[in-house]
């Protein structure tokens, strides 16, 4: 007689995730003190410090580009973007390049944006090409650029051109060899039109699943990022002056490895005074293309297949970018 | 993960936010700047979830026993776990701004530096108050020599590093990810017995030295008098 559970199954005492956060939340609680312990050490501490500053500073251009793919996907039909951009693929590239300019925000919060793009049936390569302006070219980094290099205009235009075609080479490469199945399905799929109050509806609810979505990967780049940070020993700044490949090969991995947000690494960029100038303008071009915890988002937004891919791509490409804007606006290698 | 395990994570991270914003603890981790954005993003964050944890009760009352709205195109988001890893950090752990071990971490080379700079005459006042890079770029770089035989009073933590006592001041351009150290060699033996991260305000003179700073210089100051001060509010130069 003991078969009345199927009557009643939620009755029984099932082991679901509200359980396991309470219970991680006790733990955590409880164990404070121990959690302070070891986080005593120095480099743990300054890792720690790290990896907070960097949520903190991304989360909210994270809750800026969500709100944006809210949006997107409640009050922008696909219609309307269909109008907007051109038919022809490969212009559509280029609009969406220049358009990033518009968007005043760094990386994290256009992977969101891209994404919701693609759902509304805007063409892979055009989405793409906005991922990778976006963060790199717009009035905010331009600003920021030129006040990190007084009395060096070449700088600027040589990061502002030298970002804008990478996300236009980026683009038209998907266009010629990039294949649909790379990006996960989830990302592809179509919201259905909505009218009216449901409008709000599907604006909260979109905003709300993609920060938990993209939320989580952020935080996994900025720890490897933060870990990487500390472990990467201080004397790979300097002692490059004089070793020009070198010195442009570290600079590029250091942007990949250190996820600044775009509207500060021109700073950091600038602080490097031991370095001539082309490694420090590939610094700043690679930096908003791609780094650990763009990444993270990527392969947690497109999928992995796709990121696997597409980082590694945009890593070539905008070092190559990087370097052919500097010579032709720094007069050479200085 | 379950859509209310969610929900009580986005107010987590957003009462997160808030918390560093209100208390003033964001200035370890990013500069005065972005307080605003903070809020904003607290805000949004824990209204997300609220609306969604509302919106999910009542559709529950309403028809009770079917699934809530949203179940049924949920696929398994394990990822949003490490959303309790910044809210753990910031509620219990609470990094400390950066000090001595990023200085000596990061320390060749990267000093701030300016090709050839003339700096505006410095303004009257004696001991004069300057910022550690205002003063270590002047003692490097300025041709004028501006800050030679000027008393000046820094402020900074203490430094040990291979031998020497340092009075260092980490600057950022955005987050603290970003920082790097300017720094001060101190002369005489006051300081070594400190520990490090002791908050000082110092007064004293640069050594003149030759106007051909590379990268990586640190000046030598002679102390005249020091003295222990807490930590500022906002720990860094910018």
């Amino acid at each position: 007689m003991g078969e009345t559970a199927p009557t009643r199954p939620e009755r029984r005492l099932r082991i679901t995730s509200v359980e396991v956060l309470c219970v991680v939340l006790l733990v955590a609680i409880l164990g404070q003190s121990w959690l302070q312990s070891v986080f005593d050490s120095p480099a743990l501490r300054t890792g720690a410090t790290v990896f907070v500053a960097v949520c903190v500073q991304a989360l909210p251009f994270l809750v800026l580009g969500v709100l944006i793919s809210g949006a997107i996907a409640a009050f922008v039909p696909a219609r309307v973007l269909h109008r907007v951009l051109p038919r022809r693929e490969s212009a559509a590239v280029g609009v969406a390049g220049v358009s990033g300019v518009a968007l005043a925000g760094c990386e994290c919060a256009s992977v969101p944006v891209a994404r919701r793009l693609i759902g509304q049936g805007v063409a892979p390569a055009a989405a793409l090409t906005f991922l990778l302006a976006a963060p790199a070219v717009n009035p905010v980094v331009i600003v920021s650029t030129a006040v990190a290099f007084p009395g060096e205009p070449g700088m600027v235009l040589a990061r502002f051109v030298g970002s804008l075609f990478t996300a236009m080479i980026m683009g038209w490469l998907w266009i010629r060899w990039g294949k649909l199945e790379w990006i996960a399905e989830r990302a592809l799929r179509r919201l259905p039109e909505v009218e009216g109050r449901d409008r709000w509806k599907t604006f909260a609810e979109t905003a709300r699943a993609d920060l938990v979505d993209a939320g989580g990967f952020l935080v996994l780049g900025a720890l490897v990022s933060a870990a990487l940070g500390v472990l990467v020993p201080g004397e790979w700044f300097g002692a490059l002056g004089d070793q020009l490949v070198l010195g442009i090969l570290v600079m590029a991995i250091l942007a990949v490895v250190l996820s600044l947000c775009s509207e500060a690494d021109a700073f950091v960029a600038a602080s490097l005074s031991a370095l001539p100038l082309l490694p420090r303008l590939v610094f700043l071009v690679v930096g908003p293309a791609v780094d650990l915890k763009l990444f993270a988002l990527q392969a947690g937004t497109f999928g992995r297949p796709f990121a696997l891919r597409f980082a590694p791509a945009t890593f070539v490409v905008s070092v190559v970018c990087g370097v052919v804007a500097g010579l032709l606006f720094l007069g050479g290698a200085r | 993960m379950r859509r209310e395990t969610q929900n009580i994570l986005l107010l987590l991270l957003g009462g997160a936010l808030l918390k560093i914003a209100l208390t003033g603890d964001y200035l370890r981790y990013v500069k005065p700047a972005h307080q605003p954005w903070l809020l904003g993003a607290g805000a949004v964050t824990v209204l997300l979830g609220a609306v969604a944890i509302v919106r999910d009760v009542l559709a529950a009352r309403e028809r009770p026993g079917t699934l809530l709205p949203g179940h049924e195109h949920d696929h398994p988001a394990r990822s949003a776990w490490l959303l309790m890893v910044p809210v753990l950090a910031v509620f219990l752990v609470a990094p400390p701004a950066l000090g001595s071990d990023s200085v000596t971490r990061t320390r060749s080379g990267s000093t701030a530096g300016f090709a050839s700079a003339s700096f505006p005459p410095l303004p009257p006042g004696d001991p004069l108050r300057m910022t550690l890079t205002d003063f270590v770029s002047r003692a490097g770089w300025d041709e004028a020599g501006s800050v030679d035989g000027r008393r000046v009073t820094l402020t900074g933590f203490v430094v040990h590093n291979e031998g020497e006592t340092w009075l260092a001041r980490m600057v950022i351009g955005c987050c603290a990810a970003d920082g790097y150290p300017v720094q001060v060699q101190l002369d005489g033996d006051q300081a070594d017995e400190l520990a490090a991260d002791t908050w000082l305000e110092v007064t004293g003179e640069v050594v003149p030295d030759v106007n051909t700073a590379e990268a990586g210089y640190v000046p030598e100051f002679t102390v005249g008098t020091l003295r222990q001060v807490p930590a500022p509010r906002d720990p860094y130069e910018y």
